[in-house]
């Protein structure tokens, strides 16, 4: 595998941490806007772990996880019971905040002889941990994709089991969810928590692959991507935000075959796709049939 | 200190004005369809590339670049309307919401194939300089601002409430279902919305690149932001709530910038919307039918 | 897989940072091709000159990360010492963060902001107050 083939494929690993985010907000019925905040979050906060306090790894993306989900729980605890395009909106408005806080944000200490850490619109440059580390491309893939594959597979037991169906229960009608006993906000609480902290990790993951972070990464244009990237695959199960990147990272941009025609291409598509099958590709009818045919 | 603050009062109501003109375009897409035009801003981006293209290419006059505008904006308007609303009209408003954003993708990208520089000078409205009333400077472009701003407001509002089609669409927004029982030929409201939306944004979109003697690709993701926020602010899917939301925003941001710069007056801006929507969400404005 | 790189990553948890960091200068000059530009980069560690390096050139934009893959190019050595050749293929004008990848006798990588228009690539100056429009 070349370096350019490793880095799409890394590529592709990290933007599906943030589809599957907002995939997990789409099932509970809620259109989030703003997961690249979280991922934001994670990004910044586990680069000042590694970079800064010298902390390894793993601990500073669990950091980084538990202050994803707990900015997530924040944004969601006066949103929640907003819907649809409110609610959307509400999260835009959160993560264009976070995105100026970050252009307000500095914090630099000196590591090494060098100033490192965020200064502002000049971004975060010296995330390190990784490549100090001697990780090579292709060990830093296998990371990125272990991970989402531990992130996939908790998916698919959770939409299993019952808390799935609840799950789906409020997406598909909160007022018959509540009346079923279910409590809704708290669901919502948690799973807008759940993911933060899966946009948070997909952050961590991020700065140490680019080694350089700066606010703008985290615009809206990273967020509606991978809310695209989930309709465009299917809400019927969490390998539909994966496809979804695929379509787009693989397929369209690493083919090149649309090589500056990519966007018309892809927003040609996605909107033609979304009139034939509104919930994306692999949505819920789709998903039953093949389990029918193959379990 | 008070000559300041009626600077900037003065300052921030002239962007308010085009916040405004932005507003109204956003707010009637939403009143009658109740669906969120992501779209709205980069089809008046590519209608102002399209004149700016005519003008690289021709040099022609200001007259015809206006008019050229507003034609290719209409036309991007119409082209959204029948791949990302008409579809979805009784469906999912997600579905149309993420669609009008993948037409947003392919608008920019056919903006800046043509034109691929970062930057494009557009011939400016008046060559002067600003206009000084006593103390205070105001800006030749801020009056023409000012005075098309509310020659579109009469226009519409002699539109909705003095014409047929204004009936209909006044009917649309107040009553849906009633709208369709009466027989009101929902769809064909539906394009005519549309096209007068787009116009509306065409004036806002080419006063803004005008006054500004530039056009960038910023221009597309700008005016939807813009539009949306005033629309939020004035509260969702009310005409006069437009106007009130463009010129308090206009005004926001200007004193917030004059006091902490202009990274916290787009703070400021969001954390407004932010909190009305959380605080307020059915209390400044109506509640949803089926957002 | 990912737990063998993950204890990887544990083990090496201890290594000291490298001395002194390579430092790099971008100098590009458009071809006869749209959005393709000759480049040559100027390598150095605490002033001299760095020869002798394997460099990889690509290209990230800072407002989409991780969906615009530029196909990294290795650089040839260039007429001086510590000079480096590459043709970029980018996709469109506007800025680029340009992705160095040094391996040899630097292992490293460094991020470099440059505006690329008609004329060449200019390095970008950000001030933290600047209007963003």
């Amino acid at each position: 595998m070349d370096d350019y083939v490793t880095g799409v494929l890394t590529n592709i690993g990290l933007f599906s941490f943030l589809a599957l985010s907002a995939y997990l907000l789409l099932i509970a019925g809620e259109m989030s806007f703003g997961q690249q905040a979280f991922f934001g979050v994670g990004a910044y906060s586990g680069g000042i772990l590694t970079a800064i306090y010298g902390l390894p790894l793993p601990v500073a993306a669990l950091v980084a996880m538990l202050l994803g989900s707990l900015c997530a729980f924040l944004v969601g605890l006066p949103t929640l019971r907003l819907r649809g395009l409110y609610f959307a909106m509400a999260t835009l408005a959160a993560a264009e905040m976070a995105r100026i806080l970050f252009e307000l944000f500095r914090f630099q200490r000196q590591i090494g002889g060098e100033l490192v850490g965020p200064d502002g619109t000049q971004g975060f440059r010296g995330i390190r941990w990784v490549f100090e580390r001697g990780v090579e491309p292709a060990g830093y893939l296998a990371l990125v994709w272990g991970l989402l594959l531990i992130a996939l597979v908790v998916f698919l037991l959770m939409e299993r089991s019952r808390l799935g169906a609840t799950l789906r229960a409020i997406g598909e009608d909160p007022d018959l969810a509540r009346s079923c006993g279910i409590s809704v906000e708290r669901f919502k609480l948690g799973v807008a928590a759940a993911a933060g902290a899966l946009a948070a990790l997909g952050g961590v993951l991020f700065a140490h692959h680019n080694t350089y972070i700066e606010p703008r990464n985290f615009d809206i244009m990273l967020g509606v991507h991978s809310l695209a990237y989930a309709l465009i695959g299917g809400l019927g199960t969490a390998f539909g935000p994966l496809l979804g990147v695929m379509v787009d990272l693989g397929v369209l941009e690493g083919s090149r075959v649309f090589q500056g025609y990519r966007m018309i291409a892809f927003g040609g598509l996605v909107a033609i796709l979304l009139i034939f099958r509104p919930r994306g590709l692999l949505d819920e009818k789709v998903v039953h049939w093949l389990r029918a045919r193959f379990s | 200190m008070l000559v300041d603050l009626i600077q900037n009062t003065l300052d921030g109501l002239t962007a308010g004005a085009a916040y405004a003109l932005l507003a109204i375009g956003f707010t009637l897409i939403f009143g009658v369809l109740r669906r969120i035009n992501l779209s709205y801003g980069p089809a008046i981006m590519l209608g102002c590339y399209a004149a700016t293209w005519f003008h690289v290419q021709f040099q022609v006059g200001l007259l015809v670049l206006a008019a050229l505008t507003l034609a290719a904006t209409v036309l991007a308007g119409a082209y959204v309307e029948r791949l990302c609303f008409a579809p979805h009209r009784d469906r999912s408003a997600i579905a149309a919401m993420v669609a009008s954003f993948a037409i947003w993708m392919q608008l920019e990208e056919l903006a800046t194939l043509v034109l691929p520089n970062h930057l494009y000078a557009f011939p400016a409205l008046y060559e002067g300089g600003p206009l000084s009333l006593g103390p205070f400077t105001l800006r030749a472009e801020a009056l023409v601002m000012f005075a098309v701003t509310v020659l579109a407001c009469l226009a519409l509002q002699r539109l909705l409430y003095r014409s047929r089609f204004g009936l209909s669409v006044r009917a649309v927004i107040d009553q849906p279902v009633a709208a369709r029982l009466v027989g009101i030929n929902l769809p064909w409201v539906f394009v005519r919305v549309f096209a007068v939306a787009s116009a509306l944004g065409a004036v806002a979109g080419y006063l803004i690149v005008a006054s500004a003697g530039q056009v960038t690709p910023m221009l597309g993701m700008w005016s939807t932001l813009k539009g949306m926020l005033a629309m939020m602010l004035g509260g969702l899917g009310s005409l006069p709530g437009a106007i009130v939301g463009g010129l308090a925003l206009g005004l926001i941001e200007a004193h917030s910038q004059w006091f902490f710069g202009p990274q916290v007056r787009d703070l400021t801006a969001y954390f407004l919307l932010f909190a009305l929507l959380a605080l307020r969400p059915s209390g400044l404005w109506t509640t949803p039918r089926h957002g | 897989m990912a737990k063998s790189a993950l204890f990887l990553i544990l083990a090496l948890a201890s290594l000291p940072a490298s001395a002194q960091r390579a430092q790099a200068e971008l100098a590009c000059t458009p071809s006869n091709t749209d959005f393709a530009y000759h480049c040559v980069v100027r390598l150095s560690r605490g002033g001299q000159p760095l020869p002798g390096a394997d460099v990889s050139v690509g290209a990230d934009m800072p407002s989409m990360p991780m969906a615009h893959n530029v196909r990294p190019v290795k650089a040839k050595p260039g007429k001086a010492p510590g000079e480096y050749q590459a043709r970029l293929d980018l996709e469109m004008l506007g800025e680029w963060a340009v992705k160095l990848r040094l391996r040899g006798p630097v292992n490293d990588q460094l991020i470099l902001h440059y505006d690329f228009d008609e004329k060449g690539a200019r390095p970008v100056i950000r001030s933290g107050r600047l209007p963003r429009k």
